[in-house]
């Protein structure tokens, strides 16, 4: 642990919490649509409390982490790194987003109700954001293993 | 991953009375892990970074880093 930056041990720490909360929120998700209970508002409620949660989280483990190792500056691997990975995550966000475009499209196109449904598209989107978070987090943590 | 650069950041370090990976760090302006990673090969240096390595050293910054093709 003590070859890595801060940066990458923010990263493996931002990724193992949104890997946990992210299984717990789409669970409950996933549950809450077989109860035929998954409506806007019981969705805002769980977003809500997992995103806090989640907040919580992070900022425990940062303040334990600079508290430990101490916060460093970024420097110019760091900057590069970071522009990389968020690079490959926002095309792979974009990508999504288009994606779930057509799938509306093709939902009109055949008059589904279930494809067209806000609460699956805004499940959908989130799935993307959380997907392309992911990617981000673990080329973060690959470009610092593995070189950039 | 990383570009075809050789470097001889770590021998120049360790030659004479040493310097440690902290203290070239810090006298260049970057991490330990970048540093690390220079030595390694697995992190190819901005300009600015190589010439700082350079002045450290008091080398011609060719005499750190070369392409593969020419150290044959």
């Amino acid at each position: 642990m003590s070859s890595m930056s801060f940066q990458e041990k923010s990263a493996w720490g931002t990724l193992a919490s949104l890997l946990v909360i992210g299984a717990l929120y789409f669970s409950s998700v996933i549950n809450l649509w077989r109860a035929e209970q998954l409506h806007m508002a019981s969705m805002f409620g769980v977003s809500v409390g997992f995103t806090v949660l989640l907040v919580m989280i992070l900022v425990g483990f940062h303040i334990l982490v600079a508290a430990i190792s101490g916060a460093e500056d970024e420097d110019e691997r760091d900057r590069l790194i970071a522009w990389r990975s968020g690079h490959i995550g926002g095309i792979v966000l974009g990508f999504g987003v288009v994606s779930i475009v057509l799938m509306i499209i093709g939902g009109g196109m055949v008059d589904s109700t279930l494809w067209q449904s806000p609460v699956i598209i805004a499940n959908a989107l989130m799935a993307m954001v959380f997907i392309a978070t992911v990617v981000e987090l673990a080329l973060t943590i690959w470009f610092h293993r593995r070189g950039i | 991953m990383p570009g075809n650069i050789t470097t001889r950041v770590r021998e120049l370090r360790q030659a004479g009375a040493g310097m440690t990976q902290q203290q070239l760090a810090k006298a260049v302006g970057v991490s330990r892990q970048t540093i690390i990673a220079i030595e390694s090969g697995r992190y190819s240096p901005s300009l600015e970074v190589a010439l700082k390595i350079a002045r450290t050293f008091g080398h011609p910054v060719e005499a750190i880093f070369s392409l593969e093709d020419d150290a044959d």
